[in-house]
């Protein structure tokens, strides 16, 4: 620990206090408060400040159950870890300090080198969980950074060609985000956690793009459109929803879904007037319906060739009366409670915003959820998954083996062991005198050589050996990882059936 | 009188609070802070007064303190007088409260013969 961690001492006797301060002052920077006020008064001011609480349970008029109730309700528990010291020793007291977010519990009489370490160990454990979020909350935006990237340029193409400024596509992002938060603090029915709005925001840029298929002539057309003309422009909803469902592929992942519901159904009307498929009441997805609204505000409130910009009041005031078609009553709630947002939102330069609050509570989403999936772990072990399933399908698995140089383990399947008359699961097999006599030293020795021939482009090898009479070969391959060896299957033959075979 | 005579003087366990507290001079200063411990003062006070709350609060400083000092006889009294007090409840046996006053009494006394 180079920077020394402050901790806070909270106990209503100054002897008490004196005590700890003697044995934490060498390796940390320590403050005191006398009693459970004062505390509350400093961890809700500065409590981001200390990286650990002592705290006393009894004390005048604020107690520190009642501390650790405050730290709860200000959500300060999750990031500052307390422990407590008390020499009250019923495992009530205890139960109830655990039950409210107490990190450990100390009972007097303590032995100091025992509170130093837990408040060592504690302070370790928290840091190191703090710079694992930092960690996933950097690799979360990056990734967010770089989709959001490329999902804009490509809207941007499609807005470019409609002789729009790219704003549109920016104001009809943050609208959707806006109106998604205000109806999640409505109603549960959507089901809607912040990843999938994250996702639906991302998807809302996308909504236009089946406006490529429409003919220049038509789209930039100055004036109003003729009725065969308009026809034809809302064929571009259909088509951005059928140009997305013939990807070749991504076309089951959750955000090329929710990009198709938002193209195929972002002109539908929740009475069922809209189109391209009548679709009525909640039959149109959330995501569609949302940027619905996002999309008839921005095009109310920008000017166009064909008509002057709306004012802001004037445009909610036209969407509330139906003047461009009917939406989900709840969303016209939310557009009534976050009216001044969205006004005081899209009069902000909107290009550099990217905001890094929404990362941080996605990867606390995926920790929450276990669910770290594309890490650089799982994808190697699954390639050596992939490679041993290929050469088992090749060579047949019945007498297979399989060594995993990182853990020094050889592991025959049951028919092999029995070959061989060894245990299934052998640790450290160069050492191991059972399998090197049913091997042979000179062919165990034979075998490595032939191992340590192999490279990640030439992986393939074999070897025969003998036991009793018979005449076995071992064909194996090694599996690598970026130039290291991580291990090697093999399978165990018969030579005669080998050679029966040839 | 060295501290550690003090201990034996007042039946206390001097090597349970040397291992606990790894210094002599540790064990020392802060016997002797004792000695400026309010929670005494306190707990008479609120006992004449019969704040019960505040009488329990002082009593399980007394214990905490005394079992951090492994004061042993006036742990064990202030520890009894304690749970009597819990919640609040008011006083019944007095005799808890002279045993607090009898050891409390007799720690100060030893405390007082130890050399600055």
């Amino acid at each position: 620990m180079s920077e020394k961690h402050k901790i806070l001492i909270v106990d209503d006797n100054e002897a008490n206090r004196e005590l700890l301060i003697d044995m934490l002052e060498d390796d940390f920077d320590v403050y005191q408060c006398a009693d459970g006020k004062e505390a509350i008064a400093v961890i809700s001011n500065q409590g981001s400040s200390f990286s650990l609480v002592l705290l006393d349970i009894f004390m005048p008029e604020v107690d520190g159950f009642q501390v650790l109730k405050v730290m709860n309700k200000l959500r300060i528990i999750e990031d500052l870890p307390v422990i407590m010291i008390s020499s009250e020793s019923s495992p009530e007291s205890m139960e109830h300090a655990y039950r409210l977010g107490a990190t450990d519990y100390i009972p007097r009489p303590f032995n100091m080198m025992i509170v130093r370490r837990r408040v060592i160990n504690t302070i370790m454990l928290y840091s190191k969980q703090k710079k694992l979020i930092e960690t996933v909350e950097e690799q979360v935006e990056e990734k967010e950074k770089n989709s959001e990237m490329l999902i804009n340029i490509l809207s941007h193409i499609v807005e470019f060609r409609n002789g729009e400024s790219g704003l549109h596509v920016l104001h009809v992002r943050r609208i959707t985000e806006i109106l998604l938060d205000c109806l999640t603090q409505k109603t549960d029915k959507y089901a809607l956690t912040k990843s999938t709005k994250a996702m639906i925001a991302n998807a809302s840029a996308l909504h236009d793009i089946g406006k490529i298929s429409i003919p220049d002539s038509i789209l930039n057309k100055p004036g109003r459109l003729t009725d065969e003309e308009y026809a034809i422009m809302k064929t571009h909803s259909a088509a951005g929803g059928d140009l997305v469902n013939q990807l070749p592929i991504y076309k089951d992942e959750p955000l090329v879904r929710s990009v198709f519901e938002i193209c195929r159904w972002h002109h539908e009307r929740f009475d069922g007037r809209g189109y391209p498929d009548g679709l009525k009441g909640d039959e149109i997805p959330i995501s569609a319906q949302v940027v619905a609204v996002a999309d008839v505000y921005d095009a109310l409130t920008s000017e166009r060739c064909y008509k002057k910009a709306f004012t802001h009041e004037k445009a909610v005031e036209m969407i509330l009366n139906n003047e461009c078609g009917v939406f989900n009553p709840m969303l016209m709630e939310c557009l009534v409670d976050s009216a001044e947002m969205i006004k005081s939102e899209l009069s902000k330069d909107m290009i550099e915003e990217l905001s890094k609050s929404e990362s941080r509570l996605i990867a606390q989403e995926i920790l929450e959820n276990k669910n770290i999936s594309r890490s650089d772990l799982l994808s190697q072990s699954l390639k050596y998954e992939r490679e041993k399933n290929e050469f088992y399908n090749v060579y047949g698995s019945d007498l297979i083996f399989e060594y995993i140089t990182k853990t020094d383990m050889l592991i025959f399947s049951d028919k092999s062991a029995e070959l061989l008359g060894v245990e299934k699961t052998i640790m450290s097999p160069a050492s191991n005198t059972k399998l090197l006599d049913a091997m042979g030293i000179e062919t165990h020795k034979k075998l490595e050589d032939e191992i340590y021939k192999t490279t990640a482009e030439a992986t393939d090898g074999q070897c025969d050996l003998q036991s009793g009479n018979k005449f076995w070969r071992i064909i194996f391959r090694t599996l690598w990882s970026d130039d290291s060896l991580t291990g090697t299957v093999g399978i165990i033959r018969l030579i005669d059936s080998e050679i029966a075979e040839v | 009188m060295n501290i550690q005579e003090c201990y034996a003087e007042m039946g206390a366990d001097y090597s349970d609070v040397l291992a606990r507290m790894m210094k002599e001079e540790r064990v020392k200063k802060f016997a002797l802070r004792f000695l400026d411990d309010p929670s005494f003062e306190l707990l008479k006070t609120s006992l004449e007064a019969k704040n019960y709350d505040e009488a329990f609060r002082a009593a399980h400083t007394i214990k905490g303190v005394s079992q951090n000092l492994s004061f042993t006889a006036l742990y064990k009294s202030s520890h009894d007088l304690c749970e009597a007090l819990r919640g609040g409840k008011a006083l019944e046996d007095v005799s808890l409260y002279d045993n607090v006053v009898r050891d409390y009494e007799m720690t100060v006394a030893a405390l007082k013969k130890v050399d600055e």
